[in-house]
């Protein structure tokens, strides 16, 4: 595999440089570099509600929307469970897991499938799959890099979705600065307060978990800090969130 | 304490210590299975023990006994789809046959061992929270209910030896062991944002409001992801979790 260094301070950099090609522009990073065939992103509101977002091909794209149109699948799983679904062979899967997906799926080039959720905690925004055309698990390095890509693309996307204000990490939008918070490095649990400082402006302003991790990125985008003392800030209660009055 | 009380105490704790040994040492599951039907007898006052595993594709697999008769009874519930040990796998439930000339849900099963001269069966299943991954069976030559501390004692004995199959399957599947691995650590912030929730409602500072959380998950019965998530989705009041007193259950 590709300098796995390599990889994420390319992953950093696109989100940090945000926009709407961002998750295609992480994918292909990913694809550069991974010994998987076919990629895709899939955004969704719920198991009923989804949105492709990008696909690397017809095959992955024609995978994906499948999953979605029977209501099983490896990514319907991902997303309902909160983890990742990896089938290192397809071959060798057994005939009640998604019988229906699993047929479809033996007719593609595809041997192997590996899920990952986009996901921080409650916050489940949409799955990663990857396909791959031979059979065969990732090597633990491989997997790690899988993980960031996941990692990298629930930042994006959040990004996306909070407006052009708040694209990229806050405090860094539009510079080309490799992830100067430590987000796509490390543990997501090296992130406890942001985690914890989400619970407490969940119940500050009434929000979801998403829309509260979203204002704290906004704040901090705001008052150009980093997302993890502002967050330090709201949980020391030094910084409140109060709701607008009207 | 007697004599014959300090004895089995004794053995008691070898075999949990034994047990305990292989989960942390590179072993073998069948291994393991073995030793926990062999200490089931030692232990138990029962004459032998049986152990069916699901092969995770819908069946029942025969993967240890502590005597070739023990064998040929498990076998003879998986030939039939009748017997204890299958219900119980079923069910999830412990299932007691004090009497089998007296017990008419598996006729066929009964006469067997009846023939084989076993008076009495008893099945435990193995599991690991929503999981049921086989059974315990154990026969007596005796009729007679297990006295609810052996009944204890063998259901603590099979739920080690689950966490043991389950931690060696998943060492021998990367993929499942990442799975989990990623399900545990999303879990965790998860939690961490619960904290946040119940820290701002109840004015407490972030190891007061784990705290309650923690006991209130063992209160409840629940894993402490479970009630997090509850938590988080609202679908638990936090008004609950923080009203002053003993936590009121559900």
């Amino acid at each position: 595999m590709a300098e796995p260094a390599g990889l994420a301070r390319a992953l950093a950099r696109i989100v940090a440089e945000g926009g709407p090609s961002a998750p295609g522009r992480i994918c292909r990073a990913c694809l550069a570099v991974l010994p998987v065939t076919r990629a895709a992103v899939t955004v969704m509101a719920g198991a009923d509600r989804q949105e492709p977002i990008w696909a690397s091909d017809e095959v992955a794209s024609h995978l994906d929307e499948m999953q979605f149109r029977l209501g099983e699948g490896p990514c319907v799983e991902a997303f309902t469970a909160g983890r990742p679904v990896l089938v290192p062979d397809l071959a060798e899967l057994s005939g009640h897991r998604w019988p229906v997906f699993a047929a479809a799926a033996r007719r593609t080039a595809v041997q192997a499938l590996f899920v990952l959720p986009l996901q921080a905690g409650a916050i489940v925004i949409g799955v990663l799959d990857l396909y791959r055309d031979e059979p065969g698990m990732l090597a633990p390095d491989e997997l790690a890099a899988a993980l960031r890509t996941a990692d990298a693309l629930l930042w994006a996307l959040l990004g996306l979705r909070d407006g052009p204000t708040a694209d990229g990490f806050p405090g860094n939008s539009g510079n080309s600065e490799v992830d100067p918070h430590g987000w796509l490095s490390g543990s997501p649990l090296n992130h406890t307060a942001v985690y914890q400082a989400t619970g407490m402006i969940m119940v500050q302003l009434a929000l979801s978990p998403e829309a509260a991790l979203s204002r704290l990125r906004a704040s901090a985008f705001v008052q150009d800090r980093p997302i993890d003392e502002v967050a330090r800030d709201v949980v020391g209660r030094r910084l409140r969130f109060e709701k607008e009055e009207r | 304490m007697t004599a014959e009380q300090e004895a089995r105490a004794r053995a008691l704790a070898e075999a949990f210590v034994s047990l305990a040994d292989t989960l942390v040492a590179d072993y073998d599951v069948i291994d393991l299975l073995a030793r926990l039907s062999s200490d089931c007898v030692a232990l138990l006052s029962v004459d032998s023990a049986g152990l069916l595993l699901s092969d995770q594709r819908g069946a029942l697999q025969v993967v240890s006994s502590s005597s070739e008769q023990a064998h040929l009874m498990e076998l003879f519930q998986v030939q039939n789809q009748e017997g204890p040990c299958l219900d119980c796998f079923r069910s999830s439930r412990q299932i007691s046959v004090p009497d089998l000339s007296r017990d008419g849900r598996w006729p066929r099963f009964s006469g067997r061992a009846l023939e084989a001269g076993y008076r009495a069966v008893h099945a435990l299943p193995l599991r690991l929270r929503e999981e049921t991954i086989g059974a315990l069976n154990l026969f007596s030559v005796r009729s007679g209910a297990l006295s609810p501390e052996n009944l204890r004692i063998g259901q603590a004995l099979a739920d080690v030896a689950t966490i043991g199959i389950l931690q060696e399957r998943a060492i021998r599947r990367r993929d499942v062991l990442a799975e989990q691995l990623q399900a545990a650590l999303n879990s965790r912030v998860m939690i961490e944002q619960a904290k946040g929730i119940l820290a701002e409602r109840g004015r407490l500072d972030l190891s007061e409001a784990f705290n309650l959380l923690r006991s209130q998950a063992r209160f409840q019965n629940m894993r402490l992801s479970d009630l997090a998530r509850d938590v988080i989705t609202g679908a638990t009041t936090t008004e609950a979790l923080l009203r002053p007193g003993p936590p009121t259950g559900t």
